[in-house]
């Protein structure tokens, strides 16, 4: 197996002759090879920590020792506890799907010609900055359907397949005999065959008002057995006009359902108003009925999503994390894939088993220390995420959507200028990273000592 | 053979990696040392404003004013620096002036002079000891040029500090003429008015208003207008310092007013929770007007000549926030303070060069700019709108600053939490009045106590 | 390289098997391709909004521009690059990246090599120590570290700045080496230390080259996040040593949508880390070549 390889051999030693054991020399040589990476951590990130640590015993200012209060109030704080369930919540969703979508991707990568245009693809978005993706996709999942890219979408679909109501929003004058409950414009009082009803209508965009629309007109006197009247745009531009009655060019409203509801609620008769607004209602019996225009005139349409709302703004966020960082898993699995030793592989499909057992049987956990790494390191970047955070949530969603290191940044920089509290945090933080990583850590002294 | 094509990449790798420490070298020295002002200044002049010369001094100020309000400034810079000699370099910190500008403070490497937009910030620098008091020539200077309110807003615990460069009037009210005529709508000049303007303007078929509250702070200016009308300079005066509580009866007031309007489904424009402000800025004067009427400070002019195809002074025009209750004429305002970091003759001149009407005209001329100086010429702002804005902030029978920007950025300066985020939740609730009392009580109290 | 022989075992395939075999083939196709659709699209979205005025991105989405192409504009880009600071800021992120990545890989790989296959006491417990560090926060150190460049003079320079971001991407580095140079077959490391070779000969040797995919990762990776830094950079430099990023975020205009600028500089500032990628990524396969050959 280690034939093509030619070893260095020490010059002045035969090959075979055995040296006398290093064992002092061996620390030095340790020593050699961990003293740049040892003197660096050590300086500028192990000193920040027990920085930290000292500091989160002392209050805002530094001068007053408070032993444990920092903590004590970081955990009555509720918004630390969102924090933490936040923190929760991506730990176990972020960091498996990103893997599995990079395992995913670098194993069917290898089978398509356009490979390396594929990786590119996927891999684009690491090189963003974090900041502008974050504006990428607050901006894609804006509420406003005219500037989000998603929520245009959902409109349009809405808009195709479902039925537009002719005038969203109208609402009548207050003290004209009619009122809006619960969308329904209904009136007051009930009304008997033979009588009139009109619907003076306001709140209405002047293009909502189609174009065959024409002027109002008072209806004419309705026969003894029906319920006639108009329905129009109580409304002249500029102002003007007299509220409750056409004229000065008001426009009936043409395509309004009307009903005819008896007094035990069913609806016994309909009509729609015709160009200039008059409706009729025939073949109604004597009684008392409340002449109603129902809400389905009037339904607001559909606006979208609130994507970046209290609720939804954590999924969306994590949504971008996997956009950007499975790209990273691909890559480190595709790296990993490209070191394995094939012929294993190739020997086992020549035996006749299936893609699945190849993948499950020997690609899989061939690509184990990969795949722990890939995972651990997205778990310790979850843990403590901060850009995406800070600047996808509009800021009245970011108490929903806070994190630690978010909740961290605020405290000791946002203008809280507690630094005391900060650390204690930060201190919070590394806490909950240690778990993961001793189980970790054990596992490759396993493997090793194996 | 594959081994000597690897040593060949270390060893250029090596190469690569040592040249580069070589190189960074020599220009960190240059880099980091190029940036403070050497204390060996050679002024051969005495400290007589802009004929003192600083030749060979370089200065560095910093600021968040970036895009065209940099240009604008440098613009003024730059006559400072014809005028002496000296080599003036602007920094912009973006939007987090606190953070950046603290820690450089700590880092020992501030700028000569920063330009800040909070006395709130202005007075922990103070307290910090960071903060280079006037001189004797300046302190005249500024006493001649400005009001009393703005001297005093400088000084911290009997000495001036600051110089205030930009102000800004946040008691403008900006509409859509368009909109308005269509709807019939007049210029109200009383808060009843003001609502059945809206009112009317909502029943055209437009929301009355827009609100941009994603962040929270416009809320704050809004609340700020209200209670100087409702509860009178004193009081107001009293709640900056927390001299009076939020519980206090004053306060329920202000927000039972503000409750009429936000709690106004028909008038106010839905979303408002995540909309940006500029968004609402564009609601209001885009394309296709959803709204009316849009409050905020005089930068919303800024807003509109980028962001949209309207143009102050033809269909875009404000008017001054109604009066509550018979109130006066009465301004919040707003500015930034230019503030001394390093001792030394140059910076010194610099703020003299400040504190005088010829460095604001520079930039009235530009436009989008409101100078707190009584000395300069309102004629020499471009255009009416400009003109009157800086006129009713100059001559305000009752001017007083943004209540949240004195306030400590805890409680009045921060995203997701204090002042901001309770005045988000109450827009959601309107009728929890009490409640909202009792949680800005909570985090002023927190904020204070420190 | 491959068993001599077996590539003339190679049954006659079906009609129904070859079907499938097609199918199968066909479907990954489809379904990567509709992956990179997706993939793809914000980023096109951001691009297109680069190409749009100010004015234009506020009133409606980037979509609008595909059916009134007029609306297409370089404007944002010449303004950008017409800027000398920004054009300055360029060189900046160069000296910066650059040695900070080189550091990270040189440093992180004799570490690396350290913890894998030398004993000393202690090893297990620093390198649990050295993998806690991964979870350090950047914010956590920029008040300390800021108050000690000071000290020290570093504070403002582009050394400190390297400094910094080689610090904070070592354990990583660390992480990452270690567990590939451990793959190396024990035999392999036992039979060049039977034959003298010192410790030195060793690493550069044996274990770099059949690291070098990890290495190159690595590399990618470091390079990436440093290119694409705000913070560390928006608090430990000044004017003249400033990078991209923090440039750009100075060109953010306070109150006023900033998507023109955003996206534009977003793009700019891709280009060389894209280049970069690409660049590497074709050295994987030679690394795939050459360590295969076992």
């Amino acid at each position: 197996m280690a034939t093509d390889i030619v070893l260095p051999v020490e010059p002045g030693t035969e090959a075979g002759e055995k040296r006398p054991p290093r064992r002092r020399s061996g620390l030095w040589i340790a020593a050699g090879f961990l003293a740049p990476a040892l003197v660096l951590l050590g300086v500028l990130v192990a000193y920040p920590v027990i920085y930290s640590i000292w500091r989160s015993l002392y209050d805002a200012s530094g001068q007053n020792f408070l032993g444990l209060g920092n903590y004590v109030t970081m955990f009555t704080d509720p918004g630390t506890f969102t924090a933490i369930k936040n923190n929760v919540i991506w730990v176990v969703v972020a960091p498996i799907t990103c893997t599995i979508l990079g395992l995913i991707f670098a194993v069917l990568m290898d089978k398509v010609k356009w490979a390396i245009a594929f990786k590119l693809i996927i891999f684009m978005p690491m090189a963003i900055s974090m900041v502008a993706a974050g504006v990428i996709f607050r901006t894609t999942f804006q509420e406003n359907p005219n500037l989000g890219a998603v929520n245009a979408g959902l409109v349009s679909i809405s808009k195709a397949f479902s039925h537009q109501s002719a005038y969203p929003g109208a609402r009548p004058r207050t003290q004209e005999g009619i009122t809006q409950t619960g969308g329904d414009i209904a009136t007051d009082s009930t009304v008997s065959p033979g009588a009139v009803q009109n619907f003076p209508l306001i709140a209405i965009k002047p293009a909502d008002v189609p174009g065959s629309a024409k002027d109002a007109v008072v209806a004419k006197n309705p026969a003894s057995d029906a319920i006639a009247g108009t329905v129009w745009l109580d409304f002249v531009r500029g102002g003007g006009g007299t509220n409750g009655e056409p004229g000065d060019g008001k426009k009936g409203l043409p395509g309004v359902k009307v009903e005819a509801v008896d007094s035990s609620g069913k609806v016994v008769g309909t009509a729609t108003t015709a160009d200039d607004g008059t409706y009729a209602i025939s073949g109604l019996a004597k009684g008392s009925y409340t002449v109603t225009l129902p809400a389905s005139n009037f339904a607001p349409p559909f606006n979208g999503v609130s994507w970046l709302g209290p609720q939804l703004v954590t999924a969306v966020i994590i949504l971008s994390y996997v956009w950007i960082w499975a790209g990273f898993a691909m890559v480190m699995i595709a790296s990993g894939l490209s070191a394995m030793d094939r012929s294993l592989q190739e020997a086992a499909r020549m035996d006749g088993a299936s893609e699945w057992k190849v993948f499950t049987r020997i690609t899989a956990p061939l690509l184990s220390p990969v795949l722990i790494v890939v995972f651990v390191t997205l778990i310790i970047n979850v843990l403590k995420i901060f850009d995406l955070v800070y600047v996808i949530p509009p800021p009245s969603s970011l108490p929903d959507a806070t994190v630690i290191a978010v909740q961290m940044w605020t405290v000791s920089f946002g203008g809280g200028n507690n630094q005391g509290l900060g650390s204690a945090l930060a201190v919070l933080l590394l806490i909950l990273v240690l778990p993961s990583m001793i189980i970790n850590v054990r596992r490759f002294r396993e493997d090793r000592d194996r | 053979m594959a081994l000597t094509q690897h040593r060949r990449l270390l060893a250029s790798l090596a190469v690569i990696g040592s040249a580069a420490l070589v190189l960074t070298g020599c220009s960190s020295g240059g880099g980091g040392g190029g940036g403070t002002s050497p204390s060996a200044s050679s002024d051969t002049g005495s400290g007589a404003g802009s004929g003192t010369d600083l030749k060979g001094v370089t200065l560095n100020v910093a600021s968040d004013w970036s895009g065209a309000e940099q240009k604008n400034f440098e613009a003024v810079l730059k006559k400072f620096s014809d005028d002496t000699g000296a080599t003036v370099n602007y920094t912009s910190y973006g939007s987090d002036v606190a953070t950046a500008l603290n820690t450089k403070i700590q880092g020992g490497d501030p700028p000569d002079v920063a330009v800040i937009p909070q006395p709130g910030l202005l007075y922990s620098l103070a307290k910090a000891g960071s903060l280079i008091p006037l001189d004797s020539e300046t302190l005249d200077a500024v006493k001649a040029n400005y009001a009393k309110d703005w001297v005093d807003l400088g000084s911290y615990q009997g000495k001036t500090y600051g110089v205030w460069f930009k102000g800004a009037n946040k008691s403008t009210v900006w509409y859509n003429t368009d909109v308005y005529d269509a709807a019939g709508a007049t210029v109200p000049k009383t808060w009843d008015d003001f609502m059945k303007q809206l009112q009317t303007i909502a029943d055209s078929g437009t929301y009355g208003i827009s609100i941009g509250a994603d962040a929270g702070w416009p809320l704050t200016d809004w609340f700020e207008n209200v209670y100087l009308r409702t509860a009178g300079p004193e009081k107001y005066d009293k709640l900056s310092n927390h001299e009076i509580p939020w519980t206090d009866p004053s306060v329920a007031e202000a927000l039972k007013v503000l409750a009429q309007l936000w709690g106004n489904k028909q008038v106010v424009q839905p979303g408002t929770a995540q909309r940006t402000f500029g968004d609402s800025v564009t609601a209001v004067f885009g394309d296709k007007p959803a709204a009316g009427t849009v409050y905020e400070g005089d930068f919303v002019a800024g807003n509109i000549a980028s962001d949209t195809k309207s143009v102050v002074g033809k269909n875009a025009l404000f008017y001054p926030f109604p009066s509550i209750n018979g109130s006066g004429p009465a301004v919040v305002g707003g500015g930034n303070a230019a503030v001394q970091l390093k001792d030394n003759k140059g910076a010194a001149a610099l703020m003299k060069y400040l504190a005088s009407p010829e460095a604001a005209t520079i930039w009235v001329k530009l436009g989008g700019f409101t100078s707190p100086n009584k000395k300069v010429n309102t004629a020499d702002y471009p255009d009416e709108v400009s003109k009157q804005i800086a006129e009713d902030v100059v001559n305000a029978q009752t001017f007083r600053f943004d209540m949240s920007d004195l306030a400590p950025s805890a409680f009045g300066g921060t995203k997701g939490t204090g002042e901001w985020q309770i005045l988000i939740d109450f827009f959601k609730n309107p009728s929890a009045v009490t409640g909202t009392q009792q949680k800005l009580e909570a985090a002023a109290a927190a904020a204070w106590g420190k | 390289m491959s068993v001599p022989g077996l590539t003339i075992v190679k049954g006659k395939t079906s009609g129904a098997a070859r079907i499938l075999q097609f199918l199968n083939h066909g479907l990954v196709n489809l379904v990567l391709a509709i992956v990179a659709i997706f993939w793809l699209v914000p980023t096109i979205g951001l691009f297109i909004a680069s190409l749009r005025s100010s004015t234009d991105n506020s009133q409606s989405g980037w979509w609008d521009a595909l059916t009134k192409p007029a609306q297409l504009t370089l404007d944002n880009y010449a303004n950008l690059l017409s800027n000398s600071q920004f054009m300055g800021s360029f060189w900046n992120t160069i000296m910066i990246t650059v040695p900070a990545t080189v550091l990270v890989v040189v440093i992180g790989s004799l570490a690396g090599y350290a913890f894998s296959w030398l004993k000393f006491p202690g090893r297990d417990w620093l390198l649990l120590a050295v993998i806690v560090m991964l979870a350090v926060p950047v914010q956590l150190a920029l008040i300390p570290i800021a108050s000690l460049y000071g000290k020290i003079g570093l504070f403002g320079s582009i050394i400190g700045v390297i400094l910094f971001h080689v610090a904070f991407g070592l354990p990583f580095a660390i992480f990452l080496l270690r567990n590939f140079f451990t793959q190396v077959p024990g035999e392999l490391m036992e039979a060049a230390r039977l034959d003298g070779a010192s410790e030195w000969r060793i690493f550069s040797g044996v274990i770099l080259p059949l690291g070098m995919p990890a290495i190159a990762s690595l590399g990618i990776f470091q390079f990436l996040w440093v290119w694409n830094d705000m913070l560390v950079a928006l608090i430990f430099t000044n004017a003249t040593s400033q990078p991209v990023t923090v440039a750009i975020q100075s060109q953010l205009r306070q109150f006023g949508a900033n998507i023109d600028v955003l996206s534009s500089g977003a793009f700019l500032s891709m280009i060389i880390p894209l280049i970069v990628f690409f660049a590497f990524q074709r050295y994987f396969v030679t690394a795939l070549l050459a360590g295969s050959q076992r």
